[in-house]
């Protein structure tokens, strides 16, 4: 067996290897302090706090391990004096300690991450204010009940562009409803139950600043329960491809301090 | 068992011999990768240069990009297709239709595959499918454009956007094409290793790289049919008037649909019950050469081998149970939801195991750094790196923030996409020696995997800081929203990457074809390796072995025992 030719198949390639290792480490982790979660503005900050944990977690154990890669690559590079490998390989201790440490740092997760999602599922109070979106190519209709708390019937036969959400207006829930284009306002501090609607394919209704997003799915009606804790407008996306529109099925959300949101329903709702 | 002279198109088309059919597969795959790449390139381009006019793209592509400047639906048809052959056609083709018809038999010992006939066939039928799949960019209304996951109703029906015309009904033809053949293969893969193994390869004594195509292959048995099944009910959909998919009340170009009764839902099951064990039909060759090469060039058996077995299998088996986190938010029930999320994080456990095997192979080692060992190397990194993504995705909680966004693109081209890739240049520069009987150049071979290293992490990094912020997929301009225009410059750098990455994997097409004839001539056992596969003739003939098929009398790890004087000894030897 000829060995010189395969010393020199270690230095070079082993030391750039750890090198390139760590200060991929180094850089990925540096540029991601530099990037955040839009700014939060709803009663969701324990996802985010979720998601800090298990980004310590991970963020851990991907430094951890890619350093310790690096290093083994490094230290046992096959041109080192005194090379030589071993025929260890087995280890029902070594192994028997990974699998079951895994296992107990993913049951507080898993755990943590069930509870919230109950959290976030839970039914909205008899007090929220509830409005049905209605999704379509490439656009967003706030349906909004009215005093009377109720949705007026849709039926597809009525869709038209003067009645974008087809509101059968021979139901009498729907004699209040009214209906905004792209615009969805809310008042700050009380629960919002979003109903959601498709007209056509499936989008997803994706509010960044609140840490909501629901498909809506064409023949059913999902739901978001939230409660917006900050004033100001942002941004509602559509996060599910829906066509060449995609892109620029864009609406606004604005959420106002109670008396100017009663003030602008005022203004603004029919028959008020 | 030698022929005696073959013609032309027996030897070289319609071959029976499974080494000629795995070339064959490589060939398609890698046009088909190439193609693939492409269309990551234009799809970068738009992203790193939102909308800029490139006139001299407007010869190449005179409808999407008329003027020169992309048209919202050709991008959505670029990265339908871009996702579609790089799942199906590049990583599902290359490391289990190629590698394992040309490894399978000759690291257990058999003349061939169990089926010759069904596995040239299988080619056969696979060919149409990629050939149609290619068309159908020319069709009116341009290719597919419902993502590769085809929701309905936007893939169901016609005038929902340009690509669901004819494009669509083409990319399901190619699909069932697909589907037939990988059948076929997981058929012939599962029955060729439980019969053809020789005298003495007991299962625990088979190379990591075969156990993974044999679950692989049972994988493929069990899931793809359910593909087929929703391609067929959506083709029916589509053309003949059923509504599977497709409810009451959908209202599209002001036209009421007549369909009612079905729900969009059902594709989304349909679809992830082959979407998800089919994400590790890509990863499990990938892990199995991994541990293959590893150990050869580490010169140390492979840490572990029963748990590594065990892994494989608990992941096969568990890859049945998690497609429900795919629709955390799709408005399945919340209840489906909380379990899906046990099943998925659970995999994490058997996913460990692999790692920290890895690293104590290669602990204690004597690494060569061949081209081979250093991608092999690298998908230990990126598996790690992608695995450790999925947490944050697995867990429906945080899932709601992620999902649809970039962080998900980030994570499964490292995870999936990156480890599969990686693993399948692992294996070429490996195994190379014994397709075509020279070494591919190491010397190219390197450049090409430093380049491919950095600019894939480059590349696909970054995309956790932008799906972190917030950035959704399938965008054609992200610009559009206010929130994520601060992020450009992040889009821009990623673009420049991908350019990088592109042009590193021409060295590779250059390195492999020209190394076929003139490469440095290799031995049968270049590497002194110690599977059995390395036991045949440098180049070997229709048959395998030119005399009787050897005995096995050991695993295929057997390096640096401590009582022979030679660092490794051949599973043949005794």
């Amino acid at each position: 067996m000829a060995d010189e030719p395969r010393a020199k198949e270690g230095g070079f390639q082993g030391v750039a290897m750890a090198i390139s290792l760590w200060g991929i480490v180094l850089l990925s982790v540096f540029f991601f302090l530099r990037y955040d979660v839009p700014e939060l503005a709803s009663d969701r900050g324990y996802l985010d706090t979720l998601f800090y944990v298990i980004l310590g977690i991970t963020g851990a154990a991907y430094i951890l391990y890619q350093v310790a890669l690096g290093w083994v690559i490094y230290r046992f590079r096959g041109n080192r004096a005194g090379a030589a490998s071993s025929h260890w390989h087995e280890s029902h201790k070594l192994e028997w300690t990974w699998t079951l440490g895994t296992a107990l740092i993913l049951v507080p997760i898993v755990w943590t991450g069930l509870v919230h999602w109950e959290r976030v599922k839970a039914p909205a109070p008899d007090d929220a204010v509830a409005v049905m979106a209605v999704g379509a190519q490439f656009q967003w209709d706030f349906q909004y009940p009215g005093a009377d708390g109720e949705f007026g019937r849709f039926d597809p036969q009525l869709y038209s562009i003067e009645n974008q959400i087809g509101l059968d207006r021979d139901d009498p829930a729907a004699s209040d409803d009214w209906v905004l284009t792209n615009q969805l306002v809310l008042p700050v501090g009380r629960p919002a139950r979003i109903l959601l609607r498709s007209k056509d394919v499936q989008h997803a209704f994706f509010l960044p600043n609140f840490r909501v997003k629901q498909d809506l799915v064409p023949g059913m009606l999902t739901e978001v329960v939230f409660t917006p804790v900050k004033t100001g407008s942002y941004e509602v996306a559509c996060a599910e491809l829906c066509g060449l529109g995609h892109y620029r099925m864009r609406a606004f959300l604005e959420v106002m301090d109670e008396a100017d949101y009663q003030a602008w329903l005022a203004e603004n709702a029919p028959g008020s | 068992m030698a022929h005696a002279k073959e013609s032309f198109i027996s030897k070289y088309i319609f071959s029976f011999d499974h080494k000629m059919i795995g070339k064959q597969y490589f060939t398609l795959a890698m046009i088909m990768g190439f193609i693939g790449g492409i269309l990551a390139v234009l799809i970068r381009l738009q992203l790193g240069f939102p909308s800029q006019p490139w006139p001299f793209l407007e010869n190449l592509f005179p409808v999407g990009m008329a003027s020169g400047i992309m048209t919202p639906e050709f991008y959505v048809s670029l990265f339908t297709m871009h996702g579609t052959i790089m799942v199906f056609f590049l990583l599902s083709l290359l490391p289990v239709s190629g590698f394992g018809n040309f490894l399978i038999p000759l690291q257990i010992g058999a003349r061939d595959m169990a089926f010759p006939f069904l596995n040239m066939l299988s080619f056969w039928t696979v060919v149409p499918g990629a050939i149609i799949i290619i068309i159908s960019f020319f069709v009116e209304g341009g290719a597919a454009a419902s993502g590769w996951t085809a929701y309905p109703p936007l893939s169901a029906i016609r005038s929902a956007i340009p690509g669901s015309g004819a494009g669509q009904t083409l990319w399901l033809v190619g699909m069932i094409f697909f589907v037939a053949s990988f059948t076929m293969g997981g058929l012939n893969f599962v029955v060729t290793i439980l019969n053809l193994r020789t005298k003495g390869l007991r299962l625990m004594r088979m190379p990591l790289t075969t156990w993974a195509q044999f679950v692989v292959g049972i994988l493929g048995l069990l899931s793809f049919p359910a593909l087929a099944a929703g391609a067929i009910l959506l083709t029916f959909d589509r053309s003949l008037g059923t509504s599977f998919f497709l409810p009451a009340g959908i209202f599209i170009g002001d036209t009421l649909m007549p369909h009612e009764g079905g729900t969009p839902l059902l594709w989304q099951h349909l679809f992830w019950f082959l979407g998800h064990p089919e994400v590790y039909i890509i990863m499990l060759p990938a892990m199995g050469f991994t541990s293959d090469v590893l150990a050869t060039f580490c010169r140390r058996p492979i840490f572990g081998y029963r748990s590594m077995v065990y892994a494989i299998m608990a992941i096969g088996t568990l890859s049945f149970l998690v497609w429900g986190h795919h629709m955390f938010v799709s408005g399945m029930s919340p209840f489906l939801g909380s379990l899906f999320v046990v099943t998925t994080l659970a995999i994490a456990i058997p996913s460990a195991v692999k790692a920290f095997n890895w690293l104590f192979t290669i602990a204690k080692a004597k690494i060569r750094f061949t081209t081979a060992a250093l991608f092999a190397l690298a998908v230990v990194s990126l598996f790690v790196t992608g695995g450790l993504t999925g947490i944050f995705l697995g867990t429906n909680a945080t899932d709601i923030q992620l999902h649809d966004t970039y962080f998900v693109v980030g994570h499964f081209h490292f995870i999936m996409a990156g480890a599969g890739l990686f693993g399948a240049f692992a294996a070429v520069y490996f195994w190379y020696p014994k397709m075509f009987g020279r070494k591919l150049n190491e010397r190219i071979g390197k450049i090409h995997f430093w380049i491919t290293f950095v600019a894939y992490y480059a590349v696909f990094f970054p995309m956790h800081y932008l799906g972190v912020a917030g950035m959704m997929r399938r965008i054609y301009d992200p610009n559009v929203y206010e929130y994520l225009q601060p992020l450009q410059p992040v889009n821009l750098f990623i673009t420049i990457s991908a350019f990088v990455l592109f042009a590193g994997q021409l060295l590779f097409l250059w390195n492999y074809f020209v190394s076929m004839r003139r490469g440095e001539t290799a031995t049968g056992n270049p590497w002194d390796a110690a599977g059995l596969e390395w036991s045949t003739p440098a180049k070997p003939g229709h048959g395998n072995w030119e005399g009787d098929i050897p005995e096995v009398h050991r695993w295929p790890y057997d390096y640096s025992r401590p009582d022979r004087k030679r660092d490794f000894v051949g599973q043949w030897e005794s």
